[in-house]
């Protein structure tokens, strides 16, 4: 029973950190038909700008206040992440529409940029961030243990979905979005103007990968290679859940964390996340094109 | 007649238990309760229709009628939800080419050309047409056979029929709207095919060049059976054996040029909105 | 003019010769004593398989459309069984440290054949050509492209080296295979330079037969059909053209090509790691190819060598970050405006120039 417990609590906690690295991806996926190779990047600098922000605090303000760094952290990571995701949609990724592989190759050129100016900025050894002190500790039910940076994290995920889900359908702006997404030209002869909307767009996605990188900098060090490690699995949570689909994205995500963690009881992590991720694949054969696919009249 | 009852004859002593063969039936394609149904929506419903040797058989109705859809069928491209579709190749027995692969269909002898031009736009006239042959679609064919005599003049003289002889070197991609459409057909002519479905072939044509194409579409009859999905009503008058108005996903009528024209219903529903 | 025309019609053959003859020069040079340090021949051996690789990502992604972001995954393959049969060479085929350290007290069953005979070498196309048709077969017959190809393969990758790091008393795992011997024995120091030298032109040689066998391929229907495929994929299954044996078909050879790039590699390198294996490397063979200029042959073999040349001169010591940039900038500036690369450049601008003239 606990060892149940446990599974799904810490299946759960990785599911969410993957959903919240894939939902920028999903995003700019589903909506521009853009790979973005360098969304991992972004995740990597909210995890720096978590760094950074901590240093800071540390610099110039009392230590009473210090655990408060993460939350202007959080506003931070998503700050950078999305201006600079605006400014990468304008210059690179603006040239690219209806070009999916281009767009993927493109956006590595750019990931090896992001990468080397993360170790130009803050070397190549790993940075380290103190989790705030009200983060520390867990709460212990029987025999489970539920930490609070973890459950922090989940929460911090479904906050963040509840503001995409706002976005997408409440607002003004979702409403464009959805539309530019279903017919691009029958939404500019609406007079959407659909290139602001694909900027917004992309840059709440790059701004999203940024709040990921906050949690991801309370799991562990920080180097420029971080948000590779979480890329693959983004990718496949996204393909698995069918694209353009966010339920889809959240459900793939559920599946690929949950059983990571559920295959790692019988053996090594690494192993546990290759033979999940392969299992994936071969599940990828019978339905193609994921989990939640949008049948339509428009084949091709 | 007589060199058909000694080839089927012939077929009998060969495979003499389970088949029958009885006669060289008259259609060549069955469409059998044919329905597709996408996330609940109808784009054809029982459909159900034959399609008679050696005639140009028109499918025509308004937009969404699922005319397309249709062809998609019988190329294996979309899955019926219900029904299936039976092909009766010329002195073969029938084949059921619901769930078969795309390319066997190609290579029983049923071709297709799709609504908006697809030629392969980064290879030559020529390559175009090399790539069409009947033969050597395997991948030891295309590595080590080289095209035959017969081959390349079979390509001469369609490419002549459609006027395309002297830009046979030109990139496909580089060749007009027109032309384009004068290769796929020409393309589809040169696999020799038993049948032939266009989907709009006059498209992007002026009157002349409509006409010109119809005035093939009867040659190729000769040899084969053609079916033609098109707006226009002049090129149906021009060509058309039978005619088969879809509305809705259903079959609204079938029968003669005149006798479609005639029908009020039809009038309605689709020449009365054209403007015709 | 003349010449002008000449290099229209075989401008490709004719730069490959002029590559292969400069690189058959080279070892006589280092005799004469005009080019320095055999760590250049060494090197230029790396090149050689890197080109080889290249060829195999061209023909799948240049000219089929199939983007691989896991071809080092074979090229791994091929390193691999190529160590593993050099090892068990050099430890008259006993246990090696590493297998001691993980607990083994038998040869594991992966590394028997290669015990045996020198058979077992071909497994340096056979372990490749295996695990590419698996893939290929059931990922093409599916109908799973584009993107989604990509991203399947880039995952696929990841976690086979995974699993290679993980099982370290089978493979070291990420110390890799180290300490090898080339095939012709050590090729380390100026008394082993004959032996260096055959390696040299033993790859050389694979390379020219690479490129013939790929430019025959490319310039028959065969070549034909794959470029059908790459612009218009159903156009080409209503063609009559089983689409996905062809698929399956390329991507099994350029496995091939990758496999046996990964054998070269080893023997140069002196050691495999699962760090060839990886989605960074693969994806940096495709920069290669991209900036050498995607399907054109001789574009993969340029872009090898050129990418290779310049980071083995760049990133050394204070330039080595600089190198990381231009890298970045240079592919990303090659896709978005000039999809030809070097070879698309040279193509339409050099006639033009020679008009002027």
């Amino acid at each position: 029973m606990e060892q149940t417990i446990n599974i799904l609590f810490n299946g759960l906690s990785l599911s969410s950190i993957i959903l919240l690295t894939s939902l920028g991806l999903a995003i700019t996926f589903g909506v521009m038909r853009v790979i973005n190779m360098a969304h991992g990047e972004f995740v990597m600098i909210g995890a720096y700008m978590t760094f950074v922000v901590q240093q800071l605090f540390a610099k110039f303000l009392p230590e009473s206040i210090g655990g408060l760094y993460y939350f202007v952290a959080i506003i931070a990571a998503f700050g950078v992440a999305f201006g600079l995701g605006s400014l990468l949609e304008k210059f690179v990724i603006s040239r690219l529409y209806g070009r999916e592989i281009d767009s993927l190759l493109a956006t590595w050129g750019i990931s090896l940029i992001l990468q080397q100016g993360a170790r130009s900025i803050f070397g190549s050894q790993g940075v380290n961030v103190t989790a705030p002190s009200f983060l520390s500790g867990g709460i212990t039910l029987g025999e489970c243990t539920f930490s609070y940076n973890r459950i922090f994290i989940i929460l911090l995920v479904a906050l963040c979905m509840g503001a995409v889900w706002l976005v997408m359908y409440k607002s003004n702006f979702g409403r464009q979005m959805r539309a530019v997404m279903q017919n691009r030209p029958m939404a500019q002869c609406m007079g959407i103007n659909s290139r602001k909307v694909d900027n917004l767009t992309f840059a709440m996605g790059s701004g999203f990968a940024g709040i990921a990188g906050c949690s991801v900098a309370l799991l562990g060090s920080i180097d420029s290679t971080v948000g590779q490690s979480y890329i693959v699995n983004s990718f496949m949570a996204v393909v698995l859940g069918g694209v353009g689909n966010l339920i889809g994205t959240v459900i793939g995500s559920g599946i690929i964390g949950i059983s990571s963690i559920f295959t790692e009881n019988y053996t090594s992590s690494t192993i546990a996340k290759a033979v999940v991720l392969l299992i994936v694949i071969v599940f990828l054969q019978k339905r193609p094109q994921g989990l939640f696919v949008i049948k339509s009249r428009n084949l091709d | 007649m007589q060199t058909e009852i000694v080839s089927k004859e012939e077929l009998l002593a060969k495979n003499p238990a389970p088949i029958k063969i009885t006669q060289l039936s008259e259609s060549v394609l069955d469409i059998n309760h044919v329905s597709v149904c996408f996330d609940g929506f109808y784009a054809l419903t029982d459909v159900n229709t034959k399609v008679k040797r050696n005639t140009i058989h028109f499918f025509i109705g308004p937009n969404g009628a699922g005319k397309t859809t249709l062809l998609d069928i019988i190329c294996a491209k979309t899955k019926p939800t219900q029904g299936n579709v039976v092909y009766h190749p010329m002195y073969k027995d029938p084949v059921t080419l619901t769930g078969m692969k795309e390319y066997k269909i190609v290579w029983l002898g049923i071709g297709r050309k799709f609504q908006v031009p697809s030629v392969f736009v980064n290879l030559t006239v020529e390559e175009n047409m090399i790539l069409s042959l009947k033969k050597g679609k395997r991948i030891m064919d295309t590595i080590l056979r080289k095209p035959k005599k017969e081959e390349l003049d079979n390509i001469d003289a369609t490419l002549q029929k459609v006027g395309l002889a002297d830009k046979r070197q030109w990139r496909a991609g580089a060749l007009a709207h027109g032309e384009k459409q004068w290769l796929e057909i020409a393309m589809q002519l040169v696999q020799k095919p038993e049948v032939i479905m266009l989907d709009e072939p006059a498209a992007g044509m002026g009157k002349p060049e409509t006409f010109k194409t119809g005035e093939i579409l009867k040659e190729i009859k000769k040899d084969c059976t053609v079916i033609v999905i098109e707006h226009d009503m002049d090129f149906v008058k021009q060509v058309a054996d039978k005619v088969t108005v879809l509305h809705e996903g259903k079959i609204l009528m079938e029968g003669s040029v005149t006798e479609v024209l005639a029908d009020p219903t039809v009038q309605k529903v689709y020449l009365g909105r054209g403007g015709e | 003019m003349k010449a002008l025309r000449l290099f229209e019609r075989h401008g490709s053959n004719i730069t490959f010769g002029i590559i292969v003859f400069i690189l058959a020069m080279m070892p006589v040079l280092l005799m004469m004593g005009v080019v320095s340090g055999g760590s250049t021949i060494l090197f230029l051996g790396k090149c050689i398989s890197f080109a080889i690789v290249a060829i195999g990502i061209d023909l799948i992604w240049g000219y089929t459309g199939i983007l691989s972001l896991g071809h080092g995954l074979y090229f791994a393959l091929g390193g691999y069984a190529m160590a593993m049969y050099l090892k068990m060479q050099a430890t008259g085929g006993h246990l090696t440290d590493f297998m001691h350290i993980g607990g083994l007290t038998e040869m594991p069953l992966i590394w028997v054949p290669f015990t045996l005979s020198p058979g077992s070498l071909l497994l340096v196309i056979i372990a490749p050509a295996v695990v590419a048709w698996i893939v290929g077969y059931f990922i093409f017959k599916n109908r799973v492209k584009g993107v989604y190809f990509s991203i399947i393969s880039q995952a696929l990758t990841w976690a086979a080296c995974s699993l290679f790091i993980a099982m370290s008393p089978y493979t070291n795992g990420n110390v890799g295979i180290t300490e090898i011997k080339s095939i012709f024995g050590s090729i380390k120091g100026s008394a082993n330079q004959g032996n260096m030298f055959l390696l040299f032109y033993v790859s050389l040689i694979a390379l020219i037969a690479v490129y013939a066998l790929s430019k025959f391929l490319v310039e028959r229907k065969f070549g034909k059909v794959l470029i059908a495929i790459r612009d218009g994929e159903n156009r080409t299954y209503f063609s009559g053209y089983p689409v996905s044996r062809y698929k399956t078909f390329i991507y099994v050879l350029s496995a091939i090509f990758a496999g046996i790039a990964g054998a070269i590699f080893v023997n140069f390198n002196g050691c495999i790691t699962p760090s060839q294996m990886t989605i960074t490397y693969s994806i940096g063979m495709v920069i290669w190819v991209a900036i050498g200029g995607r399907g054109t042959i001789i574009g993969a073999v340029i872009g090898a060598f050129f990418i290779n040349i310049c980071e083995y001169n760049l990133s050394s010591g204070s330039t080595v970050e600089i190198w990381q940039y231009i890298i970045g900038v240079l592919f990303c500036v090659t896709i978005l405006f000039f999809k030809g690369g070097i070879v698309g450049l040279v193509r339409d601008k050099v006639p033009s120039l020679f008009k002027k003239v």
